[in-house]
C-alpha cells in the first residue's frame, strides 16, 4: 500500500472529526480551519479548496455546522462556520469513538513493543 | 489583488448553479485562495510563485467540480424571490409552495381564520357529499344497474313515494304482456327474525323474492341452488343465504346446504348461498336471507323491480305498466284506496326506495345546497382576506415588477398560496367530515323507523374515489375562487404609482369596489343562510308543539304479549286490573291502554260514510283505545263523554276528532249520530257505530301533516290486545320507570315489556329530517354570520389603517371623533344594505326552493328573512365598532408623520 493512498484514507475518514473539533469553540471561516488544521498537525495534513469546502456544505446540508456571511468594519463579508446543536453531539460520539480506537490501537502496539 | 474569480468560475461552470449559488461559493473559495496568496507573499514567496501555489489549492480542472457535485444537489434550494424568471416550471412550484409555507409562519392568526374558514367550508361539503354519494350515488352490485327500475304505486298525497304492492295476478299479467321490460322481477324488503341452532336470533333484512330474482339480477350461487319455480309453486319452506350470512353465522361451512334455520317461527332449509358481495336491491338495507315468494297466502303481495328494455324511458314503461295495472283495479270488488294509486317507476340503480332513502334524500339535497352556499361564502371571505393583506404587499409586489419580475410568475405565486391553502384546509376539512358524519349517522339512527331493523347507516359513510375526487375538485376550485382576485390585482398595478409612497398606495377604485363587493356577497350569503336556519327551526318548533297533545312528562310502554297464556277476556282484565295499578304509583296523574300511540307508525285505516250520507266516503285513521286514553294525552274532548266500563256489553261506540266530525257530518252533531267504517285496512265487512264523543284533532303518523280525520273505537268492545301503555306523570317521566316495570311483572305474567320510550323522543324519532335541517342550518347560520363579521372586520381594518392619515388630516381640522365614528360605520352600513338587498331575493328563492322540497314549510312567513336581516345589521355593527374606535383614537400628529 503506497503511503499517499493511506494518507487520503486517514483524511477522509477523520476530516469531519477535525472541521467539526475545530468550530467547536467559536465559530470560524473556511480558511481559518484548513490553516489551523495545517498548523496543528505541522504540516502533517492539509486540505485542499477543493475538498474543503464540499466538505463544509455538506455539513452544513446535515445541519451539524451553520455558516453565515459576516461582515466586519473595513473587512469584505466572510462566511463563519458555527457548530450546531446536532453537530455537538455528532462531534462527541466520534470523539469518544476516536479516543477507544487510539486506545485500542495503542494497547496493541505498546504491548508489542514492551 | 490578483483576480481569482475566472479561474474558479471555470471549475463551477460544469455544474450549472444557480447563479446566486455559484457566486456565492466563488466569493468564499476567492477570499480564500486570495488569503492563502497574501500568507505566502508574507513568507517571502515571489508574487508569482506565490500565485501559483495560491491556484494549487484548486488542484486538478475537476477535481472542485466532482466534489461539489453530490453536494450541491442535495443542498441547493433556489432562494426565495416571487416573479423571479426561472428555469423549469416544476423548481418554481416547489419555490412557490416554500414561499407560501414562509409567508404563513409570518402571520399565522391570518393562516388560522384562512384554513379554519375553508375547513368548515371543505369538511361540511365533503361530509353531506360521502353520505349523498353512499345513498344515491353507490350504485348496486348488480346487473346492468343503469337500467333496473322499480315499479311502485303511489296514494295521492302520500308523502313517501310509494310502495310496491302488487298482486301475484297483476304481476303475471304485467310480466306476460308488457312491451317495456327485458325482466319483471320479484323481491321485497322485509325484516326477518331468524335464528338456527346454537346461532341467536337476530333481526335481519330479507326478502320474499320470485324465481327469477337471481338470474334478473345477474347472480351466481357460491354454493347450492337459487329459488326456482317448483319452489314457489309448492311453497317449499326453503331460503337462500348471502355470502356474508354463510360466513358470520356459519363460519364458511361447506356443509350449510341442508341447514336449518328459523325464519320468523317457521322452520325452513338452506339451499344454497349466494355469491359473495351480493347483498339484494339496499346498500342500507343489505339482505341476508331469501326467501320463496308464497302463493300460498292470498293476501300477500309481491314487491316489483326490473330492467327496462333498451331504448325504453321510464316514463314509457310508466305509461304501458299503468295500463296494464289499470285493468286489475277496475275489477269491481278492489279497495277504493287501490283505484286512487297510480303506477310509478323509477330507478333503482343505487338501491330501491327505501324507509332510509325515503328518509334522507331530501335532506339531504337541501343540506348540499346550503353547504355549497356556505363554501361559496367561505371563498368570498377568504378572497377578502387575501385581497386585503395581497394589497398591502403592493408595494413590495411593485418592487419585484420593477426589478424585472416576471407577472405571470406573480399572479401563479399568488394561485399558489390560496391553493395551498385549499390544500392543507381540506385535508383538515376532510378529517373534520369524517368525524360530522359519524354525528350525523348517530343522529340517523334515532330516527322512528329504525327501531329494532339492522340499518346498514355506516353503507353511508362511503368514502371512495368519488368523495375524494370531490373534495378535490372543491379543493382546486376554493383555491382558484379565492386566489384569482387577489393575484390578478397585483398585477393591474403600474409599478410607478405603487411605487410613489404615500397614502395611493396600490388600491384603485375599481379594487376597492372589488374589495367591497365581496363583503357584500357575504352579507348576502349570510342573509341566505341565517333566514334559512330561522324558516326550519320555526318550522321545527311548529312541528313539535303543534300535536294535539301533551308531548312532555309523558312515558309510552310497548307490551309483548306473543307469548302469554291469557286469553282476549283474561288479558283485558289483567290489563285493567295494571291500569289502576299503575294510577296509584306516586307521581302519576292517568294511565291509560291503547293500541297505537301517536307517532308510533301507520295504524289501521278505513273509509267512514255517516248515516244520512252512505254515497260519501271520509278516508279515516283507526285507533282502539281504553278509558281515559284523551285524559292520559292531553287531547280535549270537546262534546260527549269518554268511553266508559259500562260500554263494553253495549252497542259499538266510537268517538271521532273534530276532522271526522268535519268531513262526515259537516256543522251538524255528530253526538248519538251513527257512522259506518268499511275496508278496516284488509277487510271487506263493515261495521256501524254509535258517535259518543267529540275530541280535538290530534297528530297521529306525521307531523308534517295535518290531523287525519280519526276514529277511536273502544279497545274492549272491539276484543283488542291493546299493548300501548301510556302513563302520564307529575314529575320527569323517566322518574317512574322503575316503578312502573315492577308493577307490569307483578300483574302480567309472560308479558314482556318490549320497548319503553318517552312520548318527547318518540316524537322526535319521527323529525329526524327536520331537527337534522334545524340544527344544521342553525350551526350554518351562525358559521355564515361569523364569517360574515370577519370578512367585514376585516376589510373596515384594513379600510381604516390605509386611511389612518386622510383621518388624521380630517381631525386635524376640528373633525370630532363622532364623525369619524360616522364615516367608518356609514362605509360598514353601505356595505351591509347592499348585501341585504342582493340576499333578500335569493332568501326568497331559496325558500321557493326549500318548500318545493319540503311540502310543509311555513314559506309565506317572512318572519325569518327579516329577523335575518335585523341579525346581519347586528353584527355588521359589531364587526365595524372596533376599527370605528380606533379610527376615533387617531392622534392627527401621528397620523401625518405617517407620511
Amino acid at each position: 500500500m503506497g503511503e499517499t493512498t493511506f494518507q487520503a484514507e486517514w483524511k477522509k475518514g477523520s476530516a469531519e472529526l477535525l472541521i467539526l473539533s475545530l468550530v467547536e469553540a467559536r465559530p470560524r471561516h473556511g480558511y481559518e480551519i484548513s490553516k489551523l488544521i495545517e498548523q496543528r498537525s505541522r504540516g502533517a495534513v492539509r486540505f485542499h479548496v477543493a475538498s474543503l469546502y464540499p466538505l463544509l456544505y455538506r455539513l452544513e446540508h446535515r445541519g451539524w455546522l451553520a455558516g453565515r456571511w459576516v461582515e466586519k468594519d473595513g473587512h469584505r463579508r466572510r462566511r463563519y462556520y458555527r457548530l450546531t446543536r446536532a453537530g455537538r453531539k455528532v462531534l462527541a460520539s466520534q470523539l469518544r469513538g476516536w479516543s477507544e480506537f487510539v486506545a485500542g490501537i495503542n494497547s496493541i502496539t505498546e504491548a508489542e513493543n514492551a | 489583488m490578483r483576480d481569482w474569480k475566472p479561474e474558479i468560475l471555470r471549475r463551477l461552470a460544469p455544474l450549472k448553479l444557480s447563479p446566486t449559488r455559484e457566486a456565492e461559493i466563488a466569493e468564499e473559495i476567492e477570499q480564500h485562495l486570495d488569503d492563502r496568496y497574501k500568507d505566502l507573499l508574507a513568507e517571502g514567496l515571489s508574487p508569482d510563485s506565490a500565485f501559483r501555489a495560491a491556484l494549487d489549492e484548486l488542484k486538478n480542472e475537476d477535481l472542485l467540480a466532482r466534489n461539489l457535485r453530490t453536494v450541491e444537489s442535495e443542498l441547493y434550494r433556489e432562494p426565495l424571490s416571487p416573479g423571479n424568471a426561472s428555469s423549469t416550471l416544476f423548481a418554481g412550484i416547489l419555490q412557490d409552495i416554500r414561499y407560501s409555507f414562509r409567508m404563513m409562519r409570518k402571520s399565522p392568526g391570518f393562516a388560522a381564520i384562512a384554513l379554519l374558514t375553508l375547513a368548515l367550508g371543505i369538511g361540511a361539503n365533503t361530509a353531506i357529499f360521502s353520505m349523498m354519494n353512499g345513498l344515491m350515488l353507490h350504485t348496486l352490485p348488480v346487473r346492468d344497474p343503469g337500467s333496473l327500475v322499480q315499479i311502485l304505486v303511489h296514494y295521492p298525497g302520500d308523502p313517501e313515494p310509494g310502495f310496491s304492492d302488487f298482486s301475484w295476478d297483476a304481476y303475471q299479467t304485467m310480466r306476460d304482456n308488457n312491451r317495456v321490460l327485458s325482466d319483471l322481477i320479484v323481491g321485497s324488503l322485509n325484516v326477518y327474525e331468524v335464528s338456527a341452532h346454537g346461532v341467536e336470533a337476530q333481526n335481519i333484512f330479507g326478502g320474499n323474492v320470485g324465481e327469477t330474482f337471481f338470474e334478473g339480477l345477474g347472480v351466481r350461487p357460491a354454493i347450492g341452488r337459487f329459488i326456482g319455480p317448483q319452489d314457489i309453486a309448492t311453497s317449499a319452506p326453503v331460503a337462500v343465504v348471502s355470502w356474508s350470512f354463510w360466513k358470520t353465522r356459519f363460519n364458511l361451512n361447506p356443509d350449510i346446504e341442508g341447514q336449518k334455520i328459523i325464519t320468523n317461527d317457521k322452520p325452513l332449509t338452506i339451499i344454497g348461498v349466494a355469491q359473495r358481495g351480493f347483498y339484494g336491491l339496499s346498500n342500507q338495507a343489505q339482505q341476508e336471507i331469501w326467501v320463496p315468494y308464497s302463493l300460498e297466502d292470498p293476501k300477500s303481495s309481491v314487491a316489483l323491480s326490473g330492467h327496462l328494455r333498451p331504448g325504453v324511458s321510464a316514463e314509457q314503461a310508466r305509461a304501458d305498466l299503468a295500463a296494464l295495472y289499470q285493468t286489475f283495479v277496475d275489477r269491481p270488488n278492489t279497495n277504493p284506496f287501490f283505484r286512487k294509486n297510480v303506477v310509478r317507476v323509477i330507478a333503482a340503480g343505487n338501491g330501491i326506495s327505501t324507509p332510509v332513502s325515503q328518509m334522507l334524500s331530501t335532506p339531504l339535497k337541501v343540506l348540499m345546497a346550503t353547504v355549497g352556499l356556505l363554501l361559496l361564502l367561505a371563498c368570498a371571505n377568504l378572497a377578502g382576506l387575501l385581497l386585503a393583506r395581497g394589497a398591502s404587499r403592493q408595494h413590495e409586489m411593485a418592487v419585484r415588477v420593477c426589478l424585472g419580475a416576471n407577472r405571470a410568475r406573480l399572479l401563479r405565486h399568488t394561485l399558489t398560496e390560496s391553493l395551498l391553502l385549499s390544500v392543507i384546509g381540506s385535508a383538515a376539512g376532510a378529517l373534520l367530515a369524517y368525524l360530522a358524519v359519524g354525528a350525523l349517522i348517530q343522529m340517523f339512527s334515532s330516527g322512528r323507523l329504525m327501531v329494532g331493523v339492522p340499518v346498514r347507516f355506516e353503507s353511508l359513510r362511503h368514502l371512495d374515489v368519488r368523495v375524494l375526487l370531490f373534495t378535490g375538485a372543491i379543493a382546486l376550485v376554493t383555491g382558484l375562487l379565492c386566489g384569482a382576485a387577489p393575484a390578478l390585482s397585483p398585477s393591474n398595478t403600474t409599478p410607478a404609482s405603487a411605487l410613489q409612497s404615500g397614502m395611493k398606495i396600490g388600491e384603485t377604485k375599481r379594487q376597492r369596489l372589488f374589495g367591497r363587493s365581496l363583503v357584500a356577497t357575504q352579507v348576502a350569503l349570510s342573509l341566505v343562510l341565517v333566514s334559512m336556519a330561522g324558516l326550519f327551526v320555526g318550522y321545527l318548533s311548529h312541528l313539535r308543539n303543534d300535536l294535539g297533545f301533551e308531548r312532555n312528562n309523558l312515558l309510552l310502554v310497548t307490551l309483548n304479549f306473543d307469548h302469554s297464556n291469557y286469553n282476549a277476556a283474561q288479558y283485558a282484565q289483567r290489563t285493567q286490573e295494571l291500569v289502576r295499578q299503575l294510577n296509584a304509583i306516586p307521581g302519576v296523574r292517568s294511565a291509560t291502554l291503547s293500541e297505537m300511540s301517536p307517532m308510533e307508525g301507520p295504524g289501521a285505516s278505513s273509509f267512514a260514510a255517516a248515516e244520512d250520507h252512505p254515497e260519501k266516503t271520509t278516508p279515516v285513521s283507526i285507533n282502539n283505545i281504553a278509558p281515559d286514553y284523551f285524559r292520559t294525552y292531553g287531547t280535549p274532548l270537546l262534546a260527549g263523554r269518554d268511553f266508559s266500563a259500562r260500554d263494553e256489553g253495549g252497542s259499538h261506540a266510537a268517538i271521532i276528532n273534530e276532522s271526522a266530525a268535519r268531513d262526515c257530518f259537516g256543522n251538524e252533531s255528530p253526538i248519538g249520530r251513527h257512522i259506518t267504517l268499511s275496508h278496516i285496512t284488509a277487510t271487506t265487512g263493515e261495521k256501524t257505530y254509535e258517535v259518543i264523543g267529540v275530541v280535538g284533532d290530534a297528530k297521529y303518523n306525521d307531523l308534517d301533516q295535518p290531523a287525519p280525520p280519526t276514529i277511536y273505537r273502544n279497545l274492549h268492545q272491539e276484543q283488542n290486545l291493546g299493548s300501548q301503555l301510556a302513563i302520564r306523570t307529575k314529575v320527569a317521566a323517566g322518574g317512574v320507570a322503575n316503578a312502573v316495570r315492577a308493577t307490569e311483572a307483578d300483574v302480567l305474567k309472560n308479558v314482556p315489556i318490549a320497548g319503553m320510550i318517552e312520548m318527547n323522543d318518540q316524537v322526535d324519532a319521527t323529525i329526524v329530517p327536520q331537527r337534522l335541517f334545524a340544527t344544521l342550518s342553525s350551526g350554518f347560520g351562525a358559521l355564515g354570520a361569523l364569517l360574515a363579521i370577519i370578512g367585514l372586520y376585516g376589510l373596515l381594518a384594513y379600510t381604516v389603517a390605509r386611511r389612518t392619515h386622510e383621518i388624521g388630516v380630517r381631525i386635524a381640522l376640528g373633525a370630532e371623533s363622532a364623525d369619524v365614528m360616522r364615516i367608518v360605520v356609514r362605509d360598514a352600513m353601505w356595505m351591509i344594505c347592499a348585501g341585504l338587498a342582493i340576499g333578500a331575493p335569493l332568501a326568497f328563492w331559496g325558500k321557493r326552493i326549500a318548500a318545493s322540497l319540503i311540502p310543509d314549510l311555513p314559506v309565506a312567513n317572512q318572519l325569518p328573512i327579516v329577523i335575518a336581516a335585523a341579525i346581519m345589521i347586528g353584527v355588521g355593527l359589531i364587526a365595524a365598532y372596533l376599527p370605528a374606535r380606533r379610527a376615533m383614537r387617531v392622534d392627527p400628529l401621528i397620523a401625518l408623520r405617517y407620511e
